[in-house]
């Protein structure tokens, strides 16, 4: 855009600056210096028992993460997802109190959540709907539905099943959260897709340029109408293990929940714009913002700078990003 | 108007009745009358003038906020931080009148913070080039934690100032005083979008900025306009919602963001930007206002307030995709 921005273009960048360019590494800079800052003020925030339980927390916001940033890779948004964690508790808690299996449970929540997907999806990818007006319709129909057959309680869970329970206490080896393992296993697995698979280049030509993806001989359609079902699903395993943790069908659950994962999301980022970031830097993005308010819980402050904090630090990295970018393009 | 002309140059001119069907307005006023002529024979006190009244009272705090939010989202950008920043203004402005015992001073400090944090939005926009989503998300956040380090509690009214109770509760003859409010902030938007230069450059933003750019305009400057504009719209809003609340609240604004986008959206306004009317936003606020209502005489489960809207947007939307479609075929 500027001058000086197109004459940088011409000179050589040097080697650091070429790692920086590098997103993730960036990132992985950023988290570096969080943790490295908060292992010298917070007492035992380095300890493995901290580490352990961040990584728990952050289980939820890197489920739905990848499903946030696999829909924005393919050039839409999914903000239903924070409504559809609080509603698919509700087939699940009452499946299982009903039959008193985990399995049946889980079954029930995930048809669920691929209801919705294909809802959000057909009438985004099919009926042409913007994405925004159409998962802001579904986040409003959810919220309302669960406030309407909850009557604003709590449905306990009265089945308190070992297998259900685990879900939120449990550890493998007894260190790692179970909710962690779920995901850093379905983050491998989706981040394979998105690099090796064709379904997973598809999805980068989709967003990157539809026209041209279409000319390419994809099915634009079908490769947004399977993204929306990706989140949908992953939604419902993110809603699984909350309603685990707090061991009840809530009607507030992930409340506010799509905002933080679409923070964390474009922090890591991960363009709205579609075609561009990656998985792995959406789960940088969730494990700095997580580790923020972890080691600003462990300063003492109250959640309310966390949040004020957490705000700027979202600017800030966005408006860094930005001009990295468009120095990079040289205008 | 004029733009979105422009922009579908392409299209074949049409017969000013065939403009008039294809006025995306059309099927919302349809459907607005469906809706009253369906409660009115459900529930016969929906034309009291009680309940017109009540209807319109509770219109006006989402036009006011929406009357901006529709110049916003015309240039192409969103402001996701009106809600938080509703519950703010109104702990500020309470606090400055309990302090001040002055309606001005009260007012020009909620109307200083709104405008304040449009100003902030805009900037953070526009020079610092951060997706508006983002960046608002970023600045609720802020203020639903600012809020709490400002007072934990409602910032109660001290003051009893009567004509800070009138802001809120008092009226004009038999009109509220927040609908008059209403009413002129939108009548100088409407003027402002329809019949100004500026106007026209704000469509143009939105349609096509770099054209804007090109043809020597500073499209920066009427984008930070538009958020300011937002932001003053959410001073005044703040101030008559304390008003009528007798506090400030911070939890006050809850998803007030969603219900003034989703008006506007309902109204025909792309969020693409370029395309858009305010007319359209007044309609669309009147139907979830209607609907709110409707569902409250009739008895029904008041958390319908959230289902019905939601299906509305949607359907709205699509019909106005196939009524699209239709005209171009």
């Amino acid at each position: 855009m500027s001058l000086a921005s197109t004459a940088s273009l011409k000179d050589q960048p040097s080697m650091l600056a070429r790692l920086f360019a590098r997103q993730e590494l960036a990132l992985l800079a950023c988290l570096i210096l969080v943790l490295a800052f908060f292992s010298v003020t917070v007492e035992n925030f380095l300890s493995v028992r901290n580490l352990t339980n961040v990584l728990g927390q952050a289980s939820l916001p890197l489920i739905a993460g990848i499903g946030c940033a696999i829909v924005f890779i393919s050039g839409e948004v999914d903000i239903s997802i924070g409504s559809l964690l609080a509603t698919i508790a509700l087939p699940l808690i009452i499946i299982m109190n009903d039959t008193n299996s985990l399995l049946v449970g889980v079954s029930g929540a995930l048809l669920f959540g691929l209801i919705v997907g294909v809802v959000n999806g057909y009438l985004t990818a099919y009926a042409g709907i913007n994405s925004l007006i159409v998962t802001l319709g579904t986040m409003f129909i959810m919220r309302g539905g669960v406030y309407l057959y909850t009557g604003q309680r709590a449905i306990p869970d009265d089945a308190s099943l070992d297998s259900f329970i685990a879900l939120s206490d449990g550890r493998l080896f007894n260190v790692i959260p179970y909710s962690a393992v779920i995901a850093i296993v379905l983050l491998a697995a989706f981040a394979y897709m998105m690099q090796h698979r064709p379904f997973g280049r598809q999805i980068y030509a989709v967003g990157g340029n539809q026209e041209v993806a279409r000319l390419a001989g994809y099915d634009v359609r079908r490769v947004k109408f399977i993204c929306f079902i990706i989140s949908a699903l992953l939604a419902t395993v993110a809603g699984i293990i909350l309603a685990a943790r707090v061991g009840s069908a809530q009607h507030t659950a992930g409340l506010n929940f799509e905002f933080q994962v679409v923070a964390a999301t474009v922090l890591g980022g991960v363009s709205l714009a579609g075609g561009i970031g990656s998985l792995s830097g959406m789960a940088l993005g969730v494990l700095i913002l997580q580790f923020l308010s972890n080691g600003l819980r462990g300063l003492g402050l109250p959640t309310e700078w966390q949040l004020v904090i957490t705000g700027m630090i979202i600017i800030a990295a966005v408006a860094f990003d930005e001009a990295k970018r468009r120095r990079a393009n040289g205008g | 108007m004029e733009m979105s002309e422009l922009t579908h140059a392409s299209a074949p001119r049409r017969s000013i009745g065939g403009q008039l069907l294809g006025s995306s307005q059309l099927v919302l006023g349809l459907i607005l009358a469906a809706l009253c002529i369906a409660i009115s024979i459900a529930a016969p006190q929906f034309y009291s003038e009680a309940n017109i009244i009540a209807i319109l009272r509770q219109c006006a705090l989402v036009l006011i906020v929406a009357s901006g939010m529709t110049m916003l989202i015309i240039t192409a950008e969103v402001d996701l931080s009106v809600g938080a920043s509703l519950a703010f203004v109104g702990c500020i402005g309470m606090a400055v009148l309990n302090s001040t015992h002055s309606l001005a001073l009260g007012m020009l400090a909620a109307l200083a913070f709104a405008g304040g944090v449009g100003l902030f939005n805009g900037l953070v926009v526009t020079r610092l080039r951060v997706n508006s989503l983002i960046a608002t998300i970023g600045t609720m956040m802020m203020l639903q934690g600012g809020v709490y380090l400002f007072t934990r509690e409602a910032v109660q009214n001290h003051n009893r100032l009567v004509s800070f109770t009138d802001l809120g509760a008092g009226y004009v003859g038999a009109v509220p005083v927040p609908v008059i409010l209403a009413a002129l902030i939108f009548v100088v938007a409407y003027v402002t979008l329809r019949f100004t230069t500026l106007g026209r450059y704000l469509y143009a933003v939105g349609a096509n900025e770099k054209a804007v750019r090109l043809s020597g305009l500073r499209s920066e400057r009427l984008k930070l306009f538009a958020f300011v504009v937002t932001g003053l719209c959410v001073g005044v809003a703040g101030m008559i919602l304390s008003s009528l609340m007798n506090a400030g609240q911070p939890t006050a604004g809850r998803g007030f963001e969603l219900t003034v986008i989703a008006a506007v959206i309902l109204g025909g306004t792309s969020l693409l930007g370029g395309r858009g009317s305010l007319f359209g936003t007044l309609l669309g606020v009147l139907v979830l206002k209607v609907i709110d209502n409707g569902i409250i005489i009739l008895g029904w489960n008041q958390d319908l307030q959230m289902v019905v809207p939601g299906v509305v947007i949607i359907l709205a939307t699509y019909l106005d995709i196939i009524r699209n479609r239709a005209n171009v075929r």
